[in-house]
């Protein structure tokens, strides 16, 4: 019988220790303020180079062709961001630095010269970064030349885009109707998106909100196999520090093996949300408009995954938790624990490997088979939920998540047994078979 | 009053055959010595009752019940393989071990302030336990296994590591628990402290009950019928006696013949006019009965 009163003394002293330990403190606070201490650092030549485009870029052009018929300088007009996304950036108070970097597309100018020679001169004079030559015979070739001084080259595909863009413009001015000449420019200045389900319902979607649906589940996978992984190596790391300091037998006096295992779980669990718990808020304060730009985007946050992912997450701790406890303490060391972790860490990162077939097929055989095996069913359940929720029926969920309780009761009670084994094991580590003896034995 | 029974204990660990059938008694209020040689299965025995490992069979009865789980709250155990959490303050892990015994956290914390006071180490509360001398490091683990006052206690070496003024202290922290009827099993290789501590003993050699008793029962068991006498001038010879030896400094050892009590010869000396200054039983030493008792098994 699983006496509570142990277990709350096991979790509150695993907890306590754990997030008064230094390398909790330096990982749980430390870790944000190096995130943002290198996207600072990694930031400043992207700023430079911003910077230095904001400047006006004036290119010439030769235009041998006449077509583009310039009397004086032109400024490439910006480019067109689709209303979807403007009022999503609008929404997340980004506004501004979206106009910072349309306004980025207007400087370039294109300046006309008679001749090449005039071209050449300008360019000796740094007063062109380069210029475009456009030969009398450009419309039935296509070929531009494009001149540039030795330390810099007019390859790059915005200046490119910008004299495309210039080109078509000009190119069927005055040619067409205003209208199609619009088009023409521009063929694409909306898309709009349906999705048919498998009952036939037509429904709309937009890229952004297929983004998110596979964004979100990638993010979630990664999320628990990290914390699972963090989480593994405190456990791990509890257990060998208590084999090497010799209270194991002064605690298995005071608990039974049940008692120190929960109690090392739920304290080193409580100690990982914390450290999760601050991490999502310091990225919550950071990004604190996600879900408004997601609304303003016409796409529902997927709130069935999160919230599934609520309820999957401790679980799945659980059940790897006490694996990993389990067998680690047969360790006979942290280095021989630590690759029992990884062992079942491996299990864990199983549903990622198979990411791509799943986001394919979010109800497959593979997705289906998935759902009922509990090393996989935490990340798959919620990647389904997420991806496309009419496709799972409430009865794989709720069956999947009375495999995976009835898995957790399962390894904790293995896990038990080796711990009682393993924990009092020192020395060279027996056979497996008389590991497994022993634990029948208790 | 007996606390606890050991009724037929058994447990091997594969071909090794630990206990063999161990059943002794600890009665209440008692120093009890546990003693045997090393492998001699007393650390089996100790898990079995500590509820760490079960025995094939036999039963413990404690407390006048059968052995459970919940007993344990009423106990200390002082392992002989122990340690403490090295990079933890003191006062948190006597907190802890109390919390784990059964006490609420805020209690816990007072009585190891206490225990702590009482050890003389009222300065480390704060202090890492790597920071402790051995000495220090293990009256803290004996406060923290007295912390709960448990009504049974079992103590496997508590000596080790400690100069003789802390020893002393260990010593009148056993005799103290004695005093207020508490129980201490005392498993120890160091047998003046069985004979100055201990009222009664168990003694097991491979995994079975060798000696068993009181202690001045015991030694009388295993001694040679002697008496050592220390007069004045010399000692008038008497009848009964079958060998005197003089050990110097007016004392005498008398070796008796069969069937001759020491009364019959300190009332055959005092008619004789012998000016006596000291008379005893010669009692043989633990340490003397531990090793015959061993030595015996292994021929």
């Amino acid at each position: 019988m699983t006496r509570w009163r142990k277990v709350r003394a096991v979790a509150a002293f695993e907890m306590l220790c754990t997030v008064r330990s230094k390398s909790w403190l330096i990982t749980t606070f430390g870790m944000p303020v190096f995130v943002g201490l290198y996207a600072g650092v990694v930031s400043i030549p992207i700023y430079l180079e911003t910077r230095q485009a904001r400047q006006v870029a004036v290119y010439g052009v030769v235009d041998e062709a006449g077509v583009l018929g310039l009397d004086d300088e032109v400024a490439v007009r910006p480019i067109e961001i689709p209303p979807e996304i403007r009022s999503a950036v609008e929404a997340a108070g980004q506004a501004e630095a979206l106009d910072r970097q349309i306004a980025w597309f207007r400087n370039f100018v294109f300046r006309p010269f008679s001749t090449e020679e005039r071209a050449r001169a300008a360019l000796a004079d740094g007063a062109i970064r380069g210029y475009y030559r456009l030969a009398a015979d450009y419309v039935a070739t296509g070929v531009v030349e494009s001149y540039s001084p030795e330390t810099r080259t007019l390859g790059g595909s915005e200046t490119r885009r910008a004299l495309d863009r210039l080109l078509v413009e000009r190119l069927v001015r005055g040619k067409v109707a205003d209208d199609l000449a619009a088009r023409v420019s521009e063929p694409i200045s909306e898309s709009r998106d349906w999705l048919i389900t498998k009952t036939g319902e037509v429904k709309r979607t937009e890229g952004a909100a297929r983004a998110v649906r596979v964004l979100v589940p990638i993010g979630f996978a990664v999320l628990l196999v990290m914390s699972i992984l963090m989480s593994a190596g405190g456990l791990i790391q509890t257990t060998a520090i208590e084999k090497e300091n010799k209270v194991v037998e002064v605690l298995l006096s005071s608990a039974n093996p049940d008692e120190i295992l929960i109690g090392k779980l739920v304290g080193q669990g409580v100690a990982g949300a914390l450290q999760m718990g601050v991490w999502v808020g310091m990225a919550a304060i950071a990004g604190v408009g996600f879900t408004g730009a997601l609304s303003a985007m016409g796409v529902e946050p997927p709130w069935l995954g999160m919230a599934a992912v609520v309820l999957f997450f401790p679980l799945a701790y659980l059940f790897f938790g006490s694996l990993m406890l389990g067998t680690g303490s047969l360790g006979s060391n942290q280095t021989e624990a630590a690759q029992w972790g990884m062992a079942w860490a491996l299990l864990a990162a199983v549903p990622m490997i198979l990411l791509e077939q799943l986001l394919h097929a979010p109800h497959g055989a593979a997705a289906r088979i998935l759902t009922w095996i509990p090393f996989a069913s935490p990340t798959v359940v919620v990647l389904r939920l997420t991806v496309d929720p009419s496709g799972i029926a409430w009865w794989e969920v709720a069956g999947s998540l009375v495999v995976l309780i009835a898995g957790i009761w399962f390894t904790i009670r293995l896990s038990a047994r080796l711990f009682r084994v393993g924990i009092m094991l020192t020395g060279a580590r027996p056979k497996l078979s008389e590991i497994l003896r022993q634990a029948r034995l208790r | 009053m007996t606390v606890l029974v050991f009724n037929e204990l058994r447990k091997s660990y594969g071909e090794t055959v630990a206990l063999r059938g161990v059943s002794f008694e600890v009665r209440a209020g008692e120093v009890f010595g546990f003693l045997g040689p090393n492998g001699a299965g007393k650390t089996t025995l100790i898990r079995i009752l500590m509820d760490i490992i079960r025995a094939d069979s036999g039963s413990i009865t404690l407390f006048g019940e059968p052995h459970r789980r919940e007993h344990l709250d009423r106990m200390g155990y002082l392992p002989e393989e122990r340690g403490l959490y090295t990079k933890q303050p003191v006062l948190r892990i006597l907190t802890y071990f109390g919390t784990l015994r059964g006490l609420d956290r805020a209690e816990a914390r007072r009585r190891g302030r206490e225990w702590l006071e009482r050890m003389g180490l009222e300065e480390v509360a704060s202090w890492r336990v790597e920071r402790l001398s051995k000495g220090m490091s293990q009256k803290v683990q004996i406060a923290a296994t007295l912390l709960s006052d448990p009504d049974l206690c079992i103590l496997d070496e508590p000596f080790s590591g400690l100069d003789p003024i802390n020893v002393r202290l260990v010593e009148e922290l056993i005799l103290e628990r004695r005093g207020r009827g508490k129980t201490t099993i005392l498993s120890t290789h160091q047998m003046s402290q069985v004979e100055q501590l201990c009222d009664r003993v168990a003694l097991i050699h491979r995994g079975s009950l060798k000696v068993y008793g009181e202690v001045g029962e015991v030694r009388k068991r295993y001694s040679l019928p002697e008496v050592r006498v220390v007069a004045e001038g010399d000692l008038p010879p008497v009848t009964g006696i079958q060998k005197v030896e003089y050990e110097g400094d007016s004392t005498w050892r008398l070796l008796l013949e069969d069937g001759t009590e020491p009364r019959d010869i300190l009332a055959a000396l005092v008619r004789a006019g012998a000016r006596l200054e000291r008379f005893e039983r010669v009692l043989a030493p633990m340490e003397d009965i531990f090793v015959r008792v061993v030595q015996e098994a292994a021929s």
